[in-house]
């Protein structure tokens, strides 16, 4: 009889303290950025970035002395923290995700282009070198139906395998696939860390396989693969997700920065902005970390003591 | 991706068989429960709308459901064929949800809601998460160390008792390795996020509960909410919080809460609604009115549960604040991801280590709190003053070293770190190189995870995907009806229905497919290796701390040697959820078997029974509850980590929730999320009796 | 049964209109349990009906049926009945901790059924505290503090609640364990605990259900022995609810046996003994000493001549077998004596008689008593 009064009371008590609370400090700020003076970089999450993130950082902290925070998000999700200011930079953009590209930097005007990073990224469909050299013939699309047998797996349906990535990945292969009339099956290794785990086992017991691959990426130094050569890319040939058939295009990354930092960020946007150097350098850098277990933060400190005339020019010029 | 919070001493936790037996619908769903080890009587995560078995016999009820088929099925295989679920029949959920989505990205800069409401939430959140890091940074590491033992020795008893002592000790051990693993940094974000996120799912939790332990109409209300909670993907319900709150600690706090509240809630309102009702009665026919009935009796008669339902509480934060890395959370989880960014397990170890032994120190803190409020019943007189020069203590020993700690530096001396990548690394390849295709006989990992796939899943997929399905209904009726009753029938019935109204009815038996393999496996080891625990002493003591490994290990770690031993596959996606499901279902076991009642097994043994007698005939027969808690948490388990099963090849499902928070598309996400409770709700309608699902009616 | 034709074989019985100075007074009490309880008291073709009855018809369990009775100023009534009689149903009633169905309840001449929640709650903290069987302590707080609940439930300051509670801690013979806590005392000093929370907020009247039941023999019979001297030193108002006949002849002024919610019989543990009013009844007493309960008014004779002036006086109230023992003494007749006049003589002859129950009210005949009995 007498949990209903307490329940109504509860139910009341909450309300109104839910009221007051929320009627005490009327608009929300829509834009607090983690913390004034503090750049904050998101990267994604391969390493080629991480060298990006991790020389600017050493740069900006030890040459300009700003602080930096890197923080790793998927692509989707860094352009959103790009758009509320929670992120300030992101350094390499593979064109992943156009709708948001649209949305935030024509129609809200919240992120603002930063440039070239010079790096230049290509997706393609990779073989590794001694399944070439055995077979030359693999390395046209025209071919790959000849030995779909040699690359199914118990997983591919009695198909070739094409071992796919992580699912935050641009791929056209089914598509592809489909219009190729290729006997294939994409199989998604469902992250990075899994499919190359799985692509060094197939190394080490040196068994043919079919991969969604990328170029700059630092295992390419460890692991040597000659990519399929597939119908050649042309402008607007991929404009329908449903109909591609054909190569995936050169890719010159991208560098994105929050609107407010761009204008307000100073040296540090600028620096930023200036901020250009080769694939090879990144894939360096990359495999420092990678293959050769240093730390980000030594790898960036031994790449600028070795490479002050690549790094000068992007301190922002002015006094 | 826990469903349920690991709990490092779960087996050392005494039982309270008999009480939940007492009262076990009242325990019915939670799942958190088990994780100490504690079968709640009724299994049942998903399960309440069962009514009454009614009179009328199995045979008669299968011969209903045959009839009802006989006229059906002409008609649904004439109008929409058979084969794979008609797409006439499905309904298009993606649509509404993407537009849904584009609403939020469009207007949550400007919109009320997101103005005077959910930005206050959010803003408040990051202050908050800010506001604890400032602290903690502020105590710097001695300060941080000392506080934490000082926290663990008052838990423990604040004396120099072995249990205050022990406890203590945990707490310096694990701030030690924390530091020397080089992880002290990221700690400290996680412990932010963890302290703000504990305090609120307790707040929210202990409210929820308190309504639904005094009035039924809300305990109907939210036990499904509750339910759904738990079995839906964390990833799943990750992705409309970042819409709503955008990234960072703001959507990762309040996914953690609402993963976090629900056993807070539950044990809360299992605590009031247990509360000896001679107490009660005793307060009541003092003049005590309702409220002072609450305060005076039933919250403190509820105080060991809520307890243990802070303690589940912090270990699913736990678990959670480091899924939560995903969305920019930072933390020990971001090292987390980072280490696998460069497939480096052992990099990845040490953030592993760190977020095992916080699990272990928070662990160990609230037992020894909820074993005090245990004897206070055999401890001598409690003195005000001596209590009151205790904390004074304790306070003035955190101050101290905090003034210390500012003096020799805040963050962990950098040259007191090793690093532990290389051996590990090292080691774990040379271990994979052996098992992985070269054991002599046996083949290896490789060859076994082939096989299995070829000779296993496949036909297991091909068979669920090939059938008709209307076929595959009618199966899931007729076995939901064996073992319940006609409105489990339907339940289950409907949620499989849902599936492939959704338009995900190919990918679900796909992932299906999997689960059930995967649970045959957890079963069948489960089950032995929680038999031979519960007969012999020193295996269930040799297996403890790797259990306790098993499930407080953030699950990402064993990614890559997964990957490794069975190229990534379902077969890795399968091993993967039988490393995770395993340990609940082991401590289950164990503890069902051994506490069947005595007598019973000292009759059997009086008659001359065998040990091997004595189990199939007592043992076994009456660690029934136990057993069936076992499959709704192998169950509830095995589907929560579908998702990391989508990360080493497993497809399906589980890939359609990491493609949909990764490419931040809500309606790939959801759906699929959704489709894993339905096959939730299927699963534990067929694998639970009515019985168990409720004791003694209502 | 009606309640015209319960029988109150007592002499303290009195008109309920009168009730002012009854402590309780109950009439027609209903309590059934079930859909529509309600209506099951007014339906004439129920209240026939065994208890099993009632439920096949309605599904209604009730508890408490049609009860009338009056609890006097100072006196212990003692409500006794095996396990499912309803004596705990009727006990909770008293103080509506169970809503009754029907029928009217006065306590100290005020109606209990027509109070508000807040006189009700005043009815609860001040007048009537109640001990249980099962005790229903606080397990988190010290006997101290279990002792005061009572007072902070009515709000007293702390200190004057601990200073009284402490009073009552000696009073029950705890003294120097009010800092334990209830699950460090055994049994029986638990159920002391509970006498000191009941006692704590001086209440007019103690209600005891089944207090002792869960308790050793030999404990019980120490708690026994406490409440009766606590009613001898503070001559409070007792209703005492047990199953146990010897305990409820012990301390009881009053019993009312009580069948499936009836009570069957009302009346001194004497009378309830000597003169049971049916079978059930008198199969209840069987094994009862009757030489411990009967008192020599039933044994007495009247004096032959020349008897009046010889022999050792006793009362009327003296039971039967403190009787034998000074007949034994003295070898004669004895002589029953009140105000100075002798109302009879008891002899070996007599004495014995109720001893081997064949005094006339103890025999097959149902209508020996005085008063009449239930049909």
């Amino acid at each position: 009889m007498n949990t209903r009064r307490i329940r109504t009371t509860l139910v009341a008590g909450a309300s109104a303290l839910g009221m007051t609370v929320l009627s005490a400090c009327g608009a929300a700020e829509t834009n607090i950025s983690a913390s004034d003076g503090i750049v904050t970089i998101a990267i994604p999450s391969w390493v080629g970035a991480e060298a990006n993130a991790a020389i600017a950082k050493h740069i900006l902290e030890k040459e300009l002395d700003i602080r930096t925070k890197i923080i790793q998000m998927d692509e989707p999700v860094a352009w959103d923290a790009l758009s509320t200011g929670k992120v300030d930079a992101i350094l390499e953009d593979w064109g992943g995700v156009p709708k948001k590209e649209k949305l935030y930097i024509e129609e809200k005007k919240t992120v603002v282009p930063g440039g070239d990073l010079g790096v230049v990224g290509h997706i393609g469909w990779f073989v590794p070198k001694y399944f070439a050299d055995e077979h030359p013939d693999v390395t046209h699309w025209k071919n790959l139906n000849k030995y779909a047998d040699e690359l199914r797996t118990t997983e591919s349906d009695g198909k070739g395998q094409i071992l796919e990535g992580s699912p935050s990945y641009t791929t056209h292969d089914d598509a592809i696939i489909k219009n190729l009339g290729l006997n294939l099956k994409t199989v998604y290794a469902g992250s990075e860390a899994a499919q190359i785990t799985q692509i060094r086992k197939y190394v080490k017991n040196k068994e043919p396989f079919l991969s969604y691959w990328w170029t700059p990426q630092w295992l390419n130094a460890e692991v040597e693969m000659v990519e399929v050569e597939l119908p050649p890319y042309t402008e607007g040939c991929d404009a329908d997700p449903e109909k591609v058939a054909c190569a995936y295009p050169e890719l010159p990354l991208q560098k994105f920065l929050n609107a407010g930092f761009a204008e307000k960020g100073g040296e540090a946007a600028e620096f930023i902005k200036n901020l250009h150097w080769s694939t090879e350098q990144q894939n360096e850098v990359a495999k420092w970390i990678a293959s050769d277990g240093m730390s980000s933060e030594r790898a960036a400190e031994k790449w600028v003591k070795e490479n002050r005339d690549t790094w000068e020019k992007w301190l922002p010029k002015g006094d | 991706m826990t469903a349920v919070a690991p709990t490092p001493s779960a087996a050392s936790k005494a039982q309270e068989p008999q009480r939940t037996q007492k009262t076990p619908k009242k325990q019915a769903g939670s799942v958190e429960a088990d994780q100490r080890g504690k079968p709640p009587s009724s299994p049942g995560v998903l399960r309440r709308l069962t009514d009454r078995a009614d009179g009328v016999s199995i045979g008669w009820r299968l011969l209903a459901l045959v009839a009802v088929a006989a006229v059906a099925i002409p008609v649904a295989a004439s109008l929409w064929g058979s084969g794979s679920w008609p797409s006439a029949l499905t309904y298009d959920v993606r649509a509404p949800l993407e537009r849904l989505d584009a609403w939020i990205v469009d207007n949550r800069e400007s919109h009320w809601v997101f103005l005077y409401f959910l930005l206050h939430i959010s803003n408040n959140t990051q202050y908050a998460v800010d506001g604890v890091f400032a602290f903690l940074d502020g105590l710097g590491w001695v300060g941080v160390t000392v506080a934490a033992v000082v926290v663990a020795w008052y838990a423990g008893g604040a004396n120099l008792g072995r249990r205050a002592l022990r406890t203590a000790a945990t707490a310096l051990g694990t701030f030690a390795v924390i530091g020397l693993l080089g992880m002290w940094e990221p700690a400290m974000d996680t412990l932010a996020l963890m302290i703000v996120a504990v305090a609120a799912s307790a707040a929210l939790g202990a409210v929820l509960g308190l309504l639904s332990g005094v009035s039924d109409r809300c305990e109907k209300l939210l036990r499904p909410v509750f339910d759904t909670m738990q079995v839906m993907p964390a990833f799943a319900y990750l992705l409309p919080f970042v819409l709503l709150f955008g990234v960072g600690v703001p959507s990762a706090l309040i996914a953690t809460v609402i993963y976090a509240a629900p056993p807070m809630a539950r044990l809360t309102a299992l605590g009031l609604r247990e509360a000896d009702p001679a107490v009660l009665e005793a307060s009541a026919s003092l003049g005590s009115n309702p409220w002072q009935r609450l305060w005076t009796a039933r919250l403190p008669l509820a105080r060991k549960q809520m307890l243990l339902g802070l303690n589940q509480t912090i270990m699913m934060s736990l678990s959670m604040v480091v899924l939560a890395s995903v969305i920019g959370a930072g933390g020990l989880g971001d090292a987390v991801f980072k280490a696998l960014a460069r497939v480096d397990v052992g990099q990845a170890l040490a953030p592993g280590i760190a977020i095992v032994l916080i699990a272990v120190w928070l662990d160990r803190t609230t037992a020894a709190a909820g074993a005090r409020l245990d004897d206070t019943s055999s401890s001598g007189p409690v003195s005000r003053a001596r209590a009151w020069a205790g904390r004074a203590g304790a306070l003035a020993a955190v101050a101290v070293a905090a003034a210390v700690g500012s003096v020799v530096g805040r963050d962990w001396p950098v040259n007191w770190t090793v690093s532990i990548s290389a051996p590990i690394n090292t080691a774990v390849t040379w271990v994979t190189e052996r098992i992985d295709a070269g054991l002599p006989l046996v083949g290896g990992t490789l060859v076994w995870s082939e096989n299995f796939a070829r000779w296993v899943l496949n036909p297991l997929r091909d068979g669920l995907q090939g059938a008709p399905w209307w076929l595959l209904l009618l199966a899931v009726a007729a076995l939901a009806l064996l073992t319940g009753t006609w409105r489990t029938a339907l339940t289950a019935t409907a949620a499989l229905a849902a599936i492939g109204v959704m338009g995900l009815w190919s990918g679900s038996l796909d992932t299906l497919s999997q689960v059930l393999a995967a649970l045959v496996l957890t079963l069948a080891l489960g089950f032995a290796v929680g038999v031979l625990a519960a007969r012999v002493a020193w295996v269930e003591r040799a297996i403890r701390p790797v259990l306790d490994v098993m499930q407080t290990m953030p699950q990402f770690i064993y990614l890559i040697p997964v990957v490794a031993l069975f190229n990534a596959s379902r077969t890795a996606a399968i091993i993967a959820a039988v490393v995770y499901a395993l340990p609940a279902v082991i401590r289950i076991t164990t503890q069902g078997v051994r506490q069947i009642d005595p007598g019973a097994l000292e009759s059997a043994r009086s008659m001359g029974a065998s040990p091997l007698q004595q189990l199939r005939q007592v043992q076994l027969p009456l660690a029934r509850p136990a057993l069936l808690l076992a499959v709704n948490q192998g169950v509830v388990l095995v589907l929560a980590i579908v998702v990391i099963g989508g990360m080493v090849g497993g497809g399906a499902l589980g890939y359609d929730i990491v493609y949909g928070l990764q490419k931040s598309e809500l309606d790939v996400g959801l759906t699929a999320g959704v489709a894993i409770v339905c096959l939730g709700v299927v699963l534990d309608r067929i694998t639970q009796p009515a019985a168990a699902r409720r004791p003694g009616g209502r | 049964m009606s309640a015209e034709t319960v029988t109150d074989t007592t002499d303290t019985a009195t008109d309920p209109d009168t009730a002012a100075d009854q402590v309780f007074s109950v009439r027609n009490l209903w309590k059934v349990f079930g859909p529509k309880a309600d209506r099951v008291p007014g339906d004439e073709s129920l209240t026939g009906l065994s208890v099993a009855e009632v439920r096949e018809r309605t599904g209604c369990t009730a508890a408490v049926r049609d009860v009338s009775f009056d609890v006097a100023r100072g006196e212990v009534f003692v409500v006794m009945g095996l396990s499912g009689s309803g004596k705990s149903t009727l006990v909770r009633c008293l103080t509506r901790l169970i809503e009754p169905t029907s029928g009217a309840l006065h306590v100290l001449g005020e109606d209990v059924l027509a109070m508000d929640r807040s006189r009700l709650r005043e009815l609860r903290r001040r007048r009537a505290a109640m001990v249980f069987q099962h005790f229903g302590l606080l397990p988190h707080r010290t006997v101290l503090d279990n002792v005061a609940y009572g007072l902070e439930i009515q709000g007293v300051g702390r200190a004057e609640r601990r200073a009284r509670a402490a009073e009552m801690v000696e009073k029950v013979g705890l003294a120097g364990l009010g800092d334990r806590r209830p699950g460090q005392l055994s049994g029986g000093q638990q159920q002391r605990v509970g006498l000191a929370r009941a006692l704590a907020v001086d209440p007019e009247v103690l209600l005891f259900d089944e207090p002792f039941s869960a308790l050793d023999p030999l404990i019980r019979r120490d708690m026994q022995e406490e409440v009766i001297r606590l009613h001898r030193e503070e001559g409070r108002t007792m209703v005492f609810i047990t199953h146990d006949l010897s305990e409820a002849l012990r301390v009881g002024d009053r019993i009312a046996l009580m069948r499936d919610g009836e009570i069957v019989q009302l009346g001194t543990p004497e009378q309830i003994v000597a003169e049971p009013a049916d079978d059930y009844v008198r199969d209840f007493v069987r094994d009862v000493p009757r030489e411990q309960v009967v008192s020599v008014r039933r044994a007495m004779r009247p004096a032959l001549e020349g008897e009046a002036d010889t022999g050792v006086a006793i009362a009327p109230g003296t039971v039967v077998a403190d009787a034998i023992e000074a007949v034994a003494r003295s070898g004669g007749h004895i002589r029953v004596v009140e105000d100075g006049r002798v109302l009879g003589i008891v002899d070996h002859a007599r004495l014995l008689a109720v001893v081997a129950g064949l005094d006339p009210d103890a025999g097959g005949s149902h209508t020996g008593g005085r008063e009449g009995v239930a049909a």
